[in-house]
């Protein structure tokens, strides 16, 4: 973009680089620096020794892939449907989905936890895994339903043909040519889950049930406000998700900012 | 495969059957596809939407049996309630800012590591961690560096800017602005990724005529640069004005929608009504009064960017 054909030019667009980054990485310096303070790798121990901590992950992680699973079968049906075939007012039940891309959790709040409590999911892992896959839906579908418009009708037309039946045109041909947006949908769908701090705190009340986002609070709770103990925890909970970004970088990255392909 | 497919063209038309019958026999109807979705999805939130709108007109604490029916004076509460304009005005605020600063942020960053920087990869990794790490988690962090006795003030002290030591989160005058502060830092890498891959698109031909024709680097980036990634910055328009009004964790989390309610948002307020106060009915016609305003945008941006004819080449 820049043009920068002399060493000196070169080196001044590095420095300018590297100074506005800075406030970037100060937080996470100061979160690991902050969390060896005091009893400096015995912050770590004492956090890891907590026995809830394996639960706090696993619910998590439960919580995560229920909704994925939720979520990518629902959205490659109907964006199959709402792309590739005939539906009588296609376009009203569409925006009917799409309305509901604005809405943000927490007015969903008092409904559901008055219809959780009357159907006994109050404090269990659905009272999440639901509104959450709900609320990802408009969002997904809209992008799977891009993505397989962009599919050549012919493809399925052809298969169709030669005599598969719809079902098998989208499990041989869509399916497999829909991956990219597939893993996409699933990174941003994880994240969602992984990161959602609302609906676990309103609807999972026991510490056995609770997800990673509420570690903050509970060890506030169980170390008496000692704040480098709370954060190794911020450490502890941040680190699978780097590890798992650096890994996948590119799918991270597509997932995340799959927000404005429209 | 083509021969199968003529030769069911020319049997179709041969059995004088038109092409509208061609057609559904190829697009078979689809409601059985989008019927989990769509009773899943738009069931579970039209009803609650609509159960708010029910629970609004009610004077209720949530678990009681006895329900007062008010009408629309749970609204008219809101309209009379300084908080709920303050919230507003916060967003308004919040959706301003951050979409500025991120998208310049973005923008410049994007600009500057598309000019093969050393070390490109570290710098990427650098500003888009933030973006994956859950606010919930760095909540306590920036509650640490922004504190009296914090980092961000210590840094001050070393810089020789230790007159501007405060306690940043305890003032209603500056209390916004880290909220602010922590939104784009967790926003920039979205918008960076975003113009990166816009200005992967640009013609370089567009831009090697710019520069026989004399055009500087910050001619290059206004005049030419700038124009091409137009839909982007559209696009970062819709989602930082959809984050600001879903605005949430950081408030609630760093400072409780305080001092003094100068980071209440509308998430915060609704929360703190409906769940610790228990004013179910009121909190339920704030959240109408959120679902209106977030409707009155998308249409407003949608027509927008109908109008510009823009479309996102990210």
């Amino acid at each position: 973009m820049l043009e920068s054909r002399r060493r000196s030019s070169r080196v001044i667009l590095q420095i300018i680089l590297t100074i506005l980054v800075i406030p970037f990485v100060l937080p996470l310096v100061a979160m690991v620096q902050g969390s060896l303070a005091g009893s400096g790798w015995g912050n770590y121990l004492a956090v890891l020794s907590v026995p809830e901590l394996p639960l706090f992950f696993r619910n998590s992680a439960l919580i995560a892939v229920a909704t994925i699973v939720i979520v990518y079968v629902f959205t490659m049906l109907a964006a199959f449907g709402f792309a590739k075939l005939h539906i009588r007012g296609k376009s009203f039940y569409f925006w009917l989905l799409i309305a509901a891309l604005t809405l943000p959790e927490v007015v969903l709040l008092t409904p559901l936890f008055a219809t959780m409590t009357s159907l006994n999911l109050y404090n269990t892992y659905w009272a999440v895994i639901l509104p959450l896959s709900a609320l990802q839906l408009p969002f997904t579908v809209l992008l799977a339903r891009n993505f397989i418009d962009g599919i050549p009708d012919e493809l399925i037309e052809a298969a169709r043909i030669d005599g598969a039946s719809t079902v098998l045109a989208f499990w041989h041909i869509v399916l497999p040519l829909t991956r990219p947006i597939g893993a996409a949908i699933i990174v941003f769908t994880l994240l969602g889950a992984w990161n959602d701090y609302l609906l676990p705190l309103v609807f999972l009340v026991d510490p056995s049930t609770q997800t990673i986002t509420q570690l903050p609070q509970f060890f506030v709770g169980q170390f008496s406000n000692d704040q480098t103990k709370v954060l190794a925890s911020a450490v502890i909970t941040a680190l699978p998700e780097v590890i798992a970004y650096l890994c996948l970088q590119r799918l991270f990255e597509r997932g995340l900012s799959a927000g404005a392909l429209k | 495969m083509t021969s199968s497919s003529r030769t069911a063209e020319t049997a179709d038309r041969a059995q004088g059957r038109g092409a509208a019958r061609r057609r559904s026999f190829l697009r078979p109807t689809g409601y059985a596809w989008i019927l989990p979705a769509l009773v899943f999805s738009v069931g579970l939130l039209y009803y609650s939407v609509g159960y708010t709108g029910y629970i609004s007109t009610l004077n209720w604490n949530g678990t009681a049996p006895d329900v007062t029916h008010v009408g629309l004076a749970n609204y008219a509460k809101a309209f009379g309630d300084p908080v709920f304009w303050l919230t507003i005005q916060h967003t308004a605020i919040s959706f301003v800012v951050t979409f500025t600063l991120s998208t310049l942020l973005g923008f410049v960053f994007a600009a500057l590591l598309h000019s093969r920087p050393w070390f490109g990869g570290l710098y990427k990794v650098a500003l888009f961690v933030p973006v994956v790490l859950a606010p919930a988690i760095m909540a306590p962090v920036f509650r640490q560096i922004f504190a009296n006795d914090g980092q961000f003030n210590w840094l001050l002290e070393h810089i020789g800017l230790g007159a501007l030591a405060q306690p940043w989160l305890a003032q209603s005058g500056t209390a916004l602005a880290v909220i602010l502060a922590i939104t784009i830092w967790g926003g920039t890498g979205v918008s960076f990724i975003l113009y990166s891959a816009a200005m992967g698109q640009i013609d370089p031909e567009q831009l090697e005529a710019a520069e026989l024709d004399g055009a500087g680097n910050i001619r290059r980036l206004v005049s030419i640069i700038w124009p091409n990634v137009r839909g982007t910055t559209l696009a970062l328009a819709t989602l930082s004005a959809i984050g600001a009004l879903k605005t949430f964790d950081i408030p609630y989390l760093v400072t409780v929608g305080g001092p003094n309610f100068a980071t209440e948002f509308l998430g915060t307020l609704i929360y703190r009504t409906s769940i610790p106060l228990g004013q179910v009915g009121y909190g339920a016609a704030l959240s109408i009064l959120l679902l209106v305003i977030a409707l009155v945008m998308a249409i407003v941006l949608n027509a927008g960017r109908n109008k510009r004819g823009a479309r996102t080449d990210a």
